[in-house]
């Protein structure tokens, strides 16, 4: 399959599956346009440069110390269009999307959103939906392993957590990723809108098997979800032995990201 | 402008104290010169290892597999190939390109270019070298230990780091290795400072150093600020894991009190973003003197490019978060750090403006070392410009901890440092050993170096777009990188060239040391800086009498000169 795959085609990154990873692609895609520019400039500066003056052409060189009036005004120049061309530019709109998007959480009281628990550990992905009764850290909660289904068209809201070392809850698809550390919650939101199967890796260096800290994301259309849902569901509660201490390693679920270091609940 | 008497004492005579417990800067050079291409040898290997396994996973390390992993029939297991890129990076960083910009060239340019004896502290410089092979003998011996070497990342972030992640010894020893080495550059440190400022020629203002010894100095100023902050880091990981305490464990990892790993990512980046300007000011110091002497032109904005290393210097310690974006800190602070971030390109605009007006309407001469000084501005302007993508916030969310960060620190580290190590080794050669090496070969090397190191910093990058994440030992089990196994093949092909090629710089420099009868002239290259007025091979003691400055390092082509040469040198005055 890799063979008929053009150039292009090969560097492009993974598909986009989110609302808003279109807005890394453009951002990245804008500072490339403003890095070839500049860095055509230097090419022929250093190419041009090279040819024009070397010694067999140009015997005799200019002497000059670069400190006349024009020079230090042609370098202060450059400095600053590339500080206003390149940086602000990208800064603000970096900026823009970070708060505006990215860091805008999704207000829980008021909107519908679909609410996971993360817990990383080597090597797996643990997720966690609350069930039927909303409530995190009940026995009726929802527990998955390296399997996490979302619905399209959703926001989904994630808190995530380590219980060993640090990962990285890392989303290629959606052109996101987000720190699991332990002893403290992190947070992120992505709304996925294409149905499919897609990967979950960890991007931080977590020991080993590090490589093989994959997990699963199928997003299913809204119909499908609660069909998966509703039968998951009847399949936990049939198999779900509450007494057992080990299922309760989630927390309570503070609304509105109003969390920050917390301990775990028991 | 020497503040003391500079004594002059007899000549060692023993082995012993002439090549291992010498006090002399250029031995000491030397021995880091050494050292460093030993360790650069070493790192390579490693790299040749994990890019053969990125390519290939699971398939036997030509010729030398079979007798390293026996057990696996020659390919890399999965805990060794960890092993091999902390090595890697640990390696390459601290112990090839710090001994060999800073400790070889830092120890012998500095009282030469600035018509010293010596250095300041001429013991604390050949202590500093000893710890640094102390150090060195630790970290390799942690090779050997039960469990292996450290395997958690050269960053080595707890909670992996401790026992949690890491119960074997080669961790500490690895923590331990860094703290000796921090030791011995914090003595380099303070030792090239105290010279620059005690013992510079009578005359010599600090706009009529080279800009070299600048960035050199600057480098210095860096290395005394943040090693102490890494030693005390590593020193707290290293009670984390022997004495039991809690710094950097938190959550269910920890049995008593709660500390914070993210306190270590802190630490560790305080003093990890001015490495990254540590191991380059001297090549970029290096790259500016070196444009001027082969375009035989005075360097352009020579104050302007001083002062923009100078205020790098100083952006440098505050950007460091940029590195921490994923770990979620406060919104303001991480606007705050992308902003500054942003703020460094202003003095590398203007540097890089500066080298460029130095070539201009310059007569080049396309000697070795110009190869490589041209070759440093094209590849950190490279490597420069995609940092961009990392500084912005929002694009690092997606990038952070791809190979397309990796691309990014090999091209501003490896390649920019590597080449400018090589453009000092060849200009320095005569000087340091008496001998020039063969030119011919010099340019093969650069040639070969340059397109391999091309392919394989800029491979990375675009398997890094594509997504592949960072320390993953076998990428092709993820369906996003099905697409980029011809990419990392290409990338691993182009690394192998481009370690065969330093087989051509080994012969040709160890040829150049020990074989070579032809003796190189005192001033090869026609330079007028102070170390090019004295014999070659730089005598004992260098100078006779105390050279007395009379004008700057870049004096080319000036009008007034007479006799023939288009040069002066830093002792002579103006007609």
């Amino acid at each position: 399959m890799a063979n008929k795959l053009t150039f292009m085609e090969m560097i492009s990154p993974p598909e986009d599956i989110s609302e808003n990873g279109h807005l890394i692609d453009y951002l990245f895609n804008y500072t490339t346009t403003l890095n070839i520019f500049f860095f055509v400039l230097v090419c022929i500066g250093l190419f041009g440069f090279s040819f024009l003056y070397h010694r067999k052409r140009h015997p005799k060189a200019y002497y000059t110390y670069g400190n006349k009036r024009v020079h230090i005004l042609v370098a202060t120049v450059i400095g600053i269009a590339v500080f206003i061309g390149i940086d602000l530019n990208i800064t603000r709109l970096s900026n823009n999307d970070y708060i505006g998007i990215f860091i805008n959480w999704p207000d829980e009281t008021k909107e519908d959103v679909v609410k996971v628990q993360v817990l990383g550990q080597q090597w797996a992905w643990n997720f966690r939906q609350a069930g039927v009764d909303g409530v995190f850290n009940t026995e009726d909660d929802l527990v998955t392993l390296n399997d996490l289904r979302v619905p399209a068209g959703k926001k989904v809201v994630f808190q995530i957590l380590s219980k060993d070392v640090i990962h990285s809850l890392y989303f290629p698809n959606a052109r996101r990723k987000t720190d699991a550390i332990p002893g403290r919650i992190t947070r992120m939101w992505i709304q996925f809108n294409k149905p499919g199967n897609y990967d979950i890796a960890c991007a931080e260096m977590c020991g080993t098997y590090h490589y093989r800290m994959k997990a699963s994301l199928t997003v299913y259309e809204q119909e499908n979800y609660d069909h998966w849902l509703a039968e998951a569901q009847q399949i936990h509660d049939a198999v779900n032995d509450p007494e057992d201490a080990g299922i309760y390693w989630g927390w309570k679920w503070a609304p509105n990201g109003k969390v920050n270091k917390v301990g775990m609940t028991k | 402008m020497a503040f003391y008497e500079q004594h002059i004492h007899p000549k060692p005579t023993t082995f012993l104290s002439k090549y291992i417990f010498s006090y002399d800067h250029k031995v000491i050079g030397k021995q880091f010169l050494w050292y460093g291409i030993l360790f650069l040898l070493v790192g390579g290997l490693m790299a040749l290892m994990i890019r053969w396994t990125l390519a290939y996973p699971g398939q036997a390390f030509p010729i030398i597999g079979h007798f390293l992993f026996p057990e696996t029939g020659g390919a890399v297991p999965p805990d060794t190939y960890a092993m091999l890129f902390t090595m890697h990076g640990t390696i390459m960083i601290f112990y090839a390109i710090t001994p060999i910009l800073i400790g070889a060239f830092g120890n012998f340019c500095i009282p030469l270019m600035l018509g010293a004896r010596d250095m300041a502290f001429p013991l604390l410089n050949m202590l500093s070298f000893h710890l640094a092979a102390l150090s060195g003998l630790i970290l390799m011996a942690s090779l050997f230990t039960p469990l292996g070497a450290a395997a958690g990342g050269w960053t080595s972030y707890p909670t992996l780091s401790t026992l949690i992640g890491s119960p074997g010894v080669g961790q500490t020893l690895w923590s331990l290795a860094i703290f000796v080495l921090g030791v011995s550059s914090t003595m380099g440190a303070v030792n090239y400072i105290t010279t620059i400022i005690t013992l510079r020629a009578p005359g010599m203002g600090y706009f009529d150093m080279p800009l070299t010894i600048w960035g050199l100095g600057l480098t210095a100023v860096l290395n005394a600020i943040f090693l102490p902050v890494l030693g005390a880091g590593v020193l707290l990981l290293i009670f984390d894991r022997v004495f039991g305490t809690t710094f950097f464990l938190a959550g269910a990892a920890a049995t008593t009190g709660t500390g914070d790993p993210v306190l270590f990512q802190h630490v560790f980046w305080i003093f990890g973003h001015p490495e990254v300007y540590i191991l380059i000011l001297p090549a970029w110091g290096i790259v500016s003197d070196q444009l001027s002497f082969f375009a035989r032109k005075p360097a352009f904005g020579a104050k302007a490019t001083a002062l923009s290393m100078t205020s790098i210097t100083v952006l440098s310690t505050l950007v460091y978060g940029h590195h921490m974006f994923t770990t979620q800190m406060s919104p303001l602070l991480t606007q705050t750090f992308m902003t500054l971030t942003m703020t460094i390109s202003i003095p590398s605009a203007i540097f890089f403006a500066n080298w460029l007006g130095t070539i201009w309407k310059g007569s080049i001469r396309f000697h070795s070392p110009m190869l490589f000084s041209l070759g440093v501005v094209f590849v950190f302007g490279l490597g420069g410009l995609t940092g961009l993508y990392l500084g912005t916030v929002t694009t690092d969310l997606y990038l952070h901890d791809t190979y397309f960060v990796v691309g990014h620190f090999h091209y501003t580290m490896a390649a920019s440092v590597l080449l400018g190590g090589f453009a000092a080794t060849y200009f320095w050669m005569p000087k340091m050993f008496g001998t020039i090496m063969n030119e011919f070969w010099a340019k093969v090397h650069f040639w070969i170096t340059m397109m391999g190191l091309n392919g394989v910093f800029f491979g990375m990058m675009l398997v890094g777009y594509g997504g592949m994440h960072r320390r993953i030992y076998n990428p092709f089990i993820y369906e996003f990188t099905q697409k980029l196994i011809p990419i990392n093949t290409f990338t691993t092909w182009a690394a192998i060239v481009m370690g065969l090629a330093q087989i051509i710089f080994v012969i040709n420099f160890v040829h150049a040391v020990f074989f070579k009868k032809e003796q190189a002239s005192d001033n090869p290259w026609e330079v007028g800086t102070l170390e090019w007025t004295i014999p070659s091979p730089a005598p004992h003691y260098n100078f006779k009498d105390i050279p007395v400055v009379k004008c700057g390092p870049h004096e080319f082509g000036n009008p007034n000169l007479s006799g023939g040469k288009d040069y002066q040198y830093q002792t002579e005055e103006l007609a």
